[in-house]
């Protein structure tokens, strides 16, 4: 007892001597640790992982890249992280490096262990970088998936690509899937001949026609809250860009020109569509009000021939592939102006958290899903599956 | 304070206050204490928070499950009568649905018309092509539609690239009409990509693959049947057109 007391005492007592310690109400170190880069995303805080090992450690790691947590050799850490992991439970307890001063703990069980250890990774950098959104561990991904060539198939997986399954087996061309809330798709296929659009339920496997014009229907987007569509369709002539409720009702066409619009991605709020138009001659971007309206150019200077717009969660940035040697990532304030060049890839979809996206890479019918954490331009191939893998969204 | 600690006589009497002290100390640092093995336990069920439902629980395979037979009605249009012409926005698609005719994709083979990198519009050069088109049509396959479909090559983006096959194909079908054959029986598709003639990575393989292939289409003896067969189209998902 007297024992347990005293030690008890000395861990008051480091803690009182820790300079306005780490554990108060707005702990003034983990602030300080908190910089944002000249972009204003968050500077990576470099913590020093151990007591893990295999896919525990692994899991851990790469889910703290993405969410602005980066594993460094412990000289350079600011935090340690004491990890232990086993079957389906993993827990970790965060010690500032120099006072050993506890800034996190947490314990996970769950059905897996990269489960708990996803869960475990949220926690840490949720508590580290003080952003409620920052959790990306456990999110999904959808994509299109080539068995062969002619032939696509949509799948979804983990973010980080693991567990990834087929959604559809229908032995026909695909395209564009996206989320339509946590447990719906809506992707475009050509199984009736044309491209139609359809709405999926992951649950039972319920699909439902939302778009079935007379022509070609493809390129849908899904707003935020799940409940509108935007979309290509040329059943007027020339494939100009429409809106409808998620069911296809209520359809309005918000283009009407001879040039051609593609690829449209909603603003956050459900107010705006940003989309690819040649309404100048070459492919450039253009907003557009979803309630219809006059198309105003967004200017992505340095990135010619911009397409493939994702607006980011949190309103602030355009994700686009641009032509220049090559497919190149950029990104661009939502205002327009100078482009910020990322790296060679093409389909950008951002994560949840607004820094990080998942792109893909490579010669046609033999691309390759990677993690992009956009800050530091540090690129992570995910595992391929058959023969090619592109056009992934993140479910936000 | 270290006095308390070795003092056994003032120990009864400290145990109450120096256990609220650590209390309230523990609380203001947020420190569990020094056990070893961290206290708070959260148990995940199913999928995490940021899950979705339905993929990580028993029940039906993803994919093999065929489309609701009953759904809501796909949306519903005004159908635009006669003529196809939208002002400004070019030849209106034909409401009929020729998923069911049968495809001859050899007769005008020869035909195929190629297109300039990033262009929808046809190369003077390839004009002449489509005009013995649509003299054949209409000369020599009365009551026959022509499919024509929009290919591009690998250099542009994905759903940029199904945009830009989409113009290609309505191009043709407009110069086709401009020669007197009816546009209502012109549907177009593109593929965008999806489809190179050549699968190589070359100059000579995207210039093959920038193309508008013309398929011709006879009207099915059993469309029910035909469609079965070219789509492999589960019988719930059909009945919901």
């Amino acid at each position: 007892m007297k024992q347990t007391l005293f030690l008890v005492f000395r861990l008051a007592a480091v803690g009182w001597a820790l300079p306005t310690t780490l554990l108060a109400a707005q702990p003034i170190d983990l602030e300080l640790i908190r910089r944002p880069d000249s972009l204003g995303f968050l500077q990576p805080i470099p913590v020093h992982v151990r007591g893990l090992s295999g896919e525990a450690d692994s899991v851990l790691k790469n889910d703290l890249l993405f969410m602005g947590v980066v594993h460094k050799p412990l000289e350079e850490a600011k935090f340690l992280i004491d990890g232990n992991a086993s079957a389906g439970r993993a827990e970790a307890r965060v010690l500032e490096k120099v006072t050993k001063g506890v800034a996190h703990e947490a314990a996970f069980t769950a059905s897996s262990l990269r489960a708990a250890v996803h869960a475990l990774a949220d926690s840490i950098a949720k508590a580290l970088t003080g952003l409620p959104n920052i959790g990306i561990a456990q999110t999904k991904a959808t994509f299109k998936v080539e068995p062969s060539r002619g032939r696509s198939e949509v799948y979804i997986a983990d973010y980080d690509g693991f567990g990834a399954k087929a959604v559809t087996q229908d032995n026909t061309i695909v395209s564009a899937p996206c989320w339509a809330g946590r447990g719906m798709l809506v992707y475009s296929s050509y199984k009736l001949g044309n491209p139609y659009i359809f709405s999926h339920v992951l649950g039972t496997g319920v699909r439902n026609a939302v778009a079935k014009h007379p022509g070609n229907n493809y390129s849908p987007a899904v707003s935020a809250d799940g409940r509108r569509i935007a979309m290509i369709l040329n059943m007027n002539g020339t494939p100009n860009l429409y809106v409808a409720n998620i069911d296809g009702t209520g359809l309005k066409q918000l283009t009407r020109n001879r040039h051609g619009d593609a690829c449209p991605s909603w603003s956050p709020d459900g107010q705006t569509i940003c989309y690819v138009s040649r309404a100048g001659g070459g492919p450039a971007l253009y907003k557009i009000s979803a309630s219809g309206g006059s198309p105003a150019p967004l200017r992505t200077t340095f990135a010619p021939n911009p397409t493939e717009p994702d607006w980011s969660p949190d309103g602030k940035w355009i994700a686009f592939t641009a032509q220049l040697r090559g497919f190149t990532l950029f990104i661009v304030p939502v205002a327009g102006g100078e482009a910020i060049e990322l790296v060679p890839g093409e389909d950008p979809s951002w994560a949840p958290n607004s820094r990080a996206l998942l792109f893909s890479r490579g010669p046609d019918h033999a691309k390759q899903l990677s993690l992009l954490d956009v800050p530091t331009k540090t690129v992570k191939p995910l595992a391929r599956i058959l023969e090619s893998n592109s056009q992934p969204s993140w479910a936000k | 304070m270290k006095a308390l600690n070795n003092s056994e006589p003032h120990m009864k009497i400290a145990r109450p206050i120096t256990l609220i002290t650590v209390a309230i100390l523990a609380l203001s640092f947020g420190v569990v204490g020094c056990k070893k093995g961290v206290q708070k336990e959260t148990t995940l069920r199913g999928p995490g928070p940021r899950g979705i439902t339905g993929d990580e629980r028993g029940g039906p395979i993803i994919g093999n499950v065929p489309a609701q037979p009953n759904h809501t009605p796909i949306i519903s249009e005004t159908p635009t009568a006669s003529p196809l012409d939208v002002p400004g926005q070019g030849l209106k698609q034909p409401d009929r649905n020729f998923g069911d005719w049968l495809p001859n994709t050899t007769e005008f083979k020869d035909q195929t018309v190629f297109f300039d990198y990033d262009k929808a519009n046809v190369r003077p050069s390839e004009i002449p092509k489509l005009k013995e088109v649509a003299r054949r049509m209409m000369t020599s396959f009365p009551g026959k539609a022509l499919r024509i479909e929009g290919h591009c090559d690998e250099r542009g983006t994905e759903e940029y690239n199904r945009s830009l096959g989409d113009r290609r194909a309505q191009a043709i079908r407009e110069i086709l009409a401009s020669e007197g054959f009816d546009p209502g029986m012109m549907p177009t598709t593109t593929f965008g990509e999806d489809k190179p003639a050549d699968p190589e990575h070359t100059e000579a393989a995207y210039s093959r693959n920038r193309r508008g292939e013309l398929v011709l289409l006879s009207p099915p003896s059993n469309s029910g049947e035909q469609l079965t067969r070219d789509f492999g189209e589960s019988k719930a998902l059909r009945s919901s057109e």
